[in-house]
């Protein structure tokens, strides 16, 4: 998993780096481009993967059944059978569209699970403070648990242990826009976790994990190794995507643009949906 | 109104000069003049006067410019009082005589300032009501406001938390609602104290609720209250819940929001902290702001929680004109207290907060309005800017007379800013106060004093004590209550329901207990405890007197209308010590505590008074006074 997690974020991280030059508008671009290509993706997958002689079909019974019900409205037998029919054709239209579906959502979730680092999360404000937490196995019992903030940081609270939650917490504020890496020595285990304060939108990792099913939902990052810490969070604001002004969750646009690029383009690519 | 900083001024300025000359609005000469009016409440001529040395932006303004006291209104309140230099009319036309006013019919309390009503007509559905037309909120204050008349006349206007301006007048001008603005539970501020000390019994104090944690617990759960939730029929307040986990040894604490966490110290305050209350799951919530002070972890907690107020990124009230300009200003500046009173008295009052905690949280509240009351300044290029400044007077309520360095720090402070806008350039700058300031030693029990004269008449004489909205008055047999600050009201026969006294008799009655106020002596000292007695009836040239008290007490210095005749409350004593954190007030004798007039020009007025405000600033842009205002320019 680690490997796997690693390969994708390296792709992603080059394929954001390549849109550096566009500034502040790189995020959106960069989203637009990978969404376009994701709707096409979907496109490819979708005619290789469907029965679409049998969508055909099934799309040309829905045609006719509505035409049905335009044709005898005033007869009610008639727009009844109509609807009854209709209604069973769009069954069987979903029950087609349910194969490419399921070919898809693993590949399209684990790319949306990777592109949060990406479009999810905004750089720490300087001079905002923030929760930074370890999860830990058992209780921070043995030396008190130690956090060293890189340069730019500073920790500006005791730790907080949670003995019921298995968690200790500590307040940390950017002072300035820096990035680095903060070091965890808990229970004899020594860890480091990357952080991120200022500038703009750019790969963001959120939770490091030890656990392999964990490390599926939260791959920025290497696994931590077996020990004390379980995993560790830096608590990052939601980023919001601003395309022409108008301002929303990265994960809007990129179904609004993946799922018009697969309608317009899906005459190109002779797929019917 | 706004400079946009662009280099293409000459041009926008032909523009804005054909648009000006093409729209409906009235135009003035006085197209591109600039005025600054700063509202201090609470400033005292005497206590600038003793320290001129320390405040030197207001001493600069009294040598280069001119200074004088401002006569006040009868009764000297903030919502009376700025209601006049809103509007240019007295009392008796603006119809505020009080924070407090009663419903004749009922002689319930009720706000001044403003009322809410709910939707006439509502479809019920299982538990919940569902509104199908709107409800609505209105200002009880009648009368045009000047910046109303500064825009009809196309003359730009910004105002920022005038008090009594909750709804803000309908106009196109930027506005902020100011003092009158309720929290989100409707209240003018209701905080929150969660604790497990055993020390503490309390579970009401006024203002504020005190919530009983569990014992030897290191975490807790904070249910923070919401608005009721007008949409069920039960009305079930809203709430959303904060876990707080503290460290088993160091005194802090991590708080677990739905959507945020954050860490604080003992004797931190958080950062603002937005909260939705949900009143339709999925469908329907409001948002509120609040801020947490810890100030206690081990061995008990003790968790202040501030009122929650309207959020003014998205406002559950209407507290601003245009509607999305508190939007603007959040954006801008971050979160921002929207309740009308944001210095937390009633806390210090209770004892739940000290001093020191009271002083820091006083300086937020200022540090929040130098910072709004700076961004105002820099966007400010023509016409008037009215800024509000509450903390003088919130201030000097808790430490005038015996923390006065503590209090000077407020008004250098205050005089900071003062200097901030003399420096704009171009500029006409008037600086006012409502009113002054003197002690509160002694609480005047006025029901107690009704009573005790005949007047007032109890279902069982031992039943007095703090109980409030006259719980115990036999009103068949009551010729006269007090309810606010400062007044009388007659049970008056066709007015009051179930009144007794006939209106032949009004004025005899009116006579006879004005004349036995004046010669009202406190027992311990044998001094008057009334200075002047005024009727409504003649001392307002307004007309509009329906909530008007009968009588209007002008109690001398030292002396005011206990917190239990504010909300009708028969005490067993006329008089007692003002033991309370609250030591000094201004509901006295209007000629004690008059209020300040600065201005960067020599005044002609002699003796200035509120009405004179308005007058002066429509007249400085050129603009006709309004049917009804009183007031003449000081220039």
């Amino acid at each position: 998993m680690d490997v796997f997690n690693a390969i994708v974020n390296a792709v992603l991280r080059a394929f954001f780096a390549a849109f550096s030059w566009a500034g502040t508008n790189g995020a959106w671009l960069s989203l637009t481009l990978l969404s376009v290509l994701v709707g096409v993706g979907m496109l490819w997958v979708f005619r290789k993967t469907s029965d679409q002689g049998a969508i055909r079909a099934v799309k040309r019974k829905v045609h006719a059944y509505l035409l049905e019900m335009r044709v005898y409205v005033d007869d009610p037998g008639a727009t009844w059978r109509a609807q009854n029919s209709l209604l069973k054709a769009n069954l069987r239209y979903m029950g087609l569209a349910l194969r490419p579906a399921l070919f898809m959502v693993v590949p399209v979730g684990i790319l949306l699970i990777h592109l949060e680092a990406f479009y999810g999360r905004a750089p720490l404000e300087p001079g905002r403070p923030v929760v930074v937490t370890a999860g830990l196995r058992g209780n921070a019992d043995g030396p008190p648990p130690e956090l060293v903030p890189p340069r730019g940081f500073e920790i500006s609270a005791p730790p907080v242990r949670i003995p019921d939650e298995h968690e200790v917490s500590w307040r940390i504020v950017p002072r300035v826009a820096a990035s680095g890496e903060l070091h965890f020595q808990i229970g004899g285990q020594s860890i480091t976790q990357d952080i991120v304060a200022g500038g703009g939108q750019r790969f963001i990792p959120g939770r490091r994990v030890h656990s392999a099913w964990d490390a599926i939902w939260h791959p920025d990052e290497s696994r931590l190794p077996a020990g004390k810490i379980e995993w560790v969070e830096v608590a990052y604001p939601s980023a919001s995507l601003g395309v022409f002004g108008i301002h929303m969750n990265w994960l809007v646009w990129f179904l609004i643009v993946s799922m018009l690029a697969a309608l317009l383009l899906r005459k190109r690519f002779g797929v019917t949906l | 109104m706004r400079s946009d900083g662009s280099g293409s001024w000459p041009l926008s300025l032909a523009i804005a000069a054909a648009l000006l000359a093409g729209c409906s609005h009235q135009t003035t000469h006085a197209a591109g003049k600039r005025m600054i009016v700063l509202g201090i409440d609470g400033m005292d001529p005497d206590f600038v006067a003793r320290h001129w040395d320390s405040l030197p932006n207001l001493n600069r303004l009294h040598q280069q410019g001119d200074f004088r006291r401002l006569a006040t209104t009868i009764p000297p309140q903030s919502p009376v009082a700025w209601s006049t230099v809103s509007t240019g009319l007295d009392p008796g036309g603006h119809g505020l005589f009080d924070f407090i006013h009663r419903n004749p019919a009922t002689r319930e309390p009720i706000s001044s300032m403003a009322e809410v009503s709910d939707p006439k007509n509502t479809l019920h559905i299982g538990p919940y009501v569902i509104p199908l037309s709107s409800g609505t909120v209105e200002s009880l204050r009648h009368g045009r406001t000047f910046w109303q008349l500064l825009g009809e006349h196309g003359i730009p206007a910004t105002v920022i938390r005038m008090p009594a301006n909750f709804p803000p007048a309908e106009c196109e001008q930027e506005s902020l609602a100011g003092m009158g603005t309720p929290d989100l539970n409707g209240s003018f501020g209701t905080f929150s104290f969660y604790t497990n000390d055993p020390a503490e019994t309390r579970s009401e104090v006024s203002g504020g609720h005190i919530i009983h944690l569990p014992p030897k617990s290191t975490s807790a759960v904070l249910r923070i209250e919401g608005p009721p939730n007008t949409l069920r029929k039960d009305r079930a307040v809203s709430y959303v819940s904060l876990t707080v986990h503290a460290d088993p040894t160091a005194a802090v604490a991590r708080f677990d929001a739905p959507e945020q966490q954050f860490v604080i110290r003992q004797g931190e305050w958080s950062d603002w902290q937005r909260a939705d209350f949900t009143l339709i799951p999925g469908i329907k919530s409001v948002s509120g702001i609040f801020r947490i002070y810890l100030q206690q972890v081990h061995p008990y907690w003790r968790i202040y929680v501030s009122p929650v107020n309207i959020d003014p990124g998205e406002p559950a009230l209407p507290i601003s004109t245009p509607a999305d300009y508190s939007r603007t200003l959040e954006t801008k500046l971050g979160p921002f207290y929207t309740q009308g009173i944001a210095e937390e008295t009633s806390a210090f009052r209770a004892g739940i907060l000290s001093k020191g905690e009271f002083l820091e949280q006083s300086r937020k509240v200022l540090a929040d309005s130098l910072r709004m009351f700076h961004y105002e300044l820099r966007h400010f290029s023509s016409g008037l800017l009215f800024y509000y400044f509450s903390s003088i007077d919130q201030n000097s309520h808790m430490l005038w007379g015996k923390y006065d360095d503590d209090l000077l720090d407020i008004y250098k402070q205050v005089d900071s800013a003062v200097g901030d806008a003399m420096a704009v350039p171009d500029t006409e700058l008037l600086i006012l106060s409502d009113h002054g300031f003197a002690r509160f030693d002694r609480a005047v029990h006025l029901n107690t004093w009704l009573m005790q004269q005949g007047y007032l008449t109890l279902d069982d004489p031992t039943k007095t004590g703090d109980d409030e909205e006259f719980a115990h008055v036999n009103w068949n047999r009551t010729e006269a209550y007090a309810l606010g600050l400062n007044g009388i009201y007659l049970n008056l026969y066709g007015r009051e329901n179930g009144g007794i006294v006939s209106p032949a008799d009004k004025e005899d009655l009116l006579n006879e207990i004005a004349q036995k106020l004046l010669e009202f002596r406190d027992p311990v000292n044998g001094e008057h405890v009334v200075d002047k007695v005024f009727f409504s009836s003649t001392a307002y040239r307004g007309k509009n007197l329906r909530l008007a008290p009968d009588i209007i007490v002008g109690f001398r210095r030292g002396y005011r209308a206990s917190w239990q005749t504010a909300l009708g409350a028969v005490p067993p004593v006329m008089l007692e010590d003002n033991n309370q954190a609250w030591i000094a007030d201004h509901c006295m004798n209007p000629d004690e505590v008059p209020g300040v007039l600065f201005c960067n020009r020599k005044f002609r007025a002699a003796h200035p008074q509120m009405a004179d405000v308005p007058a002066t600033i429509l007249s400085e842009f050129g603009v006709p006074l309004a049917p009804g205002m009183l007031g003449h320019t000081v220039f």
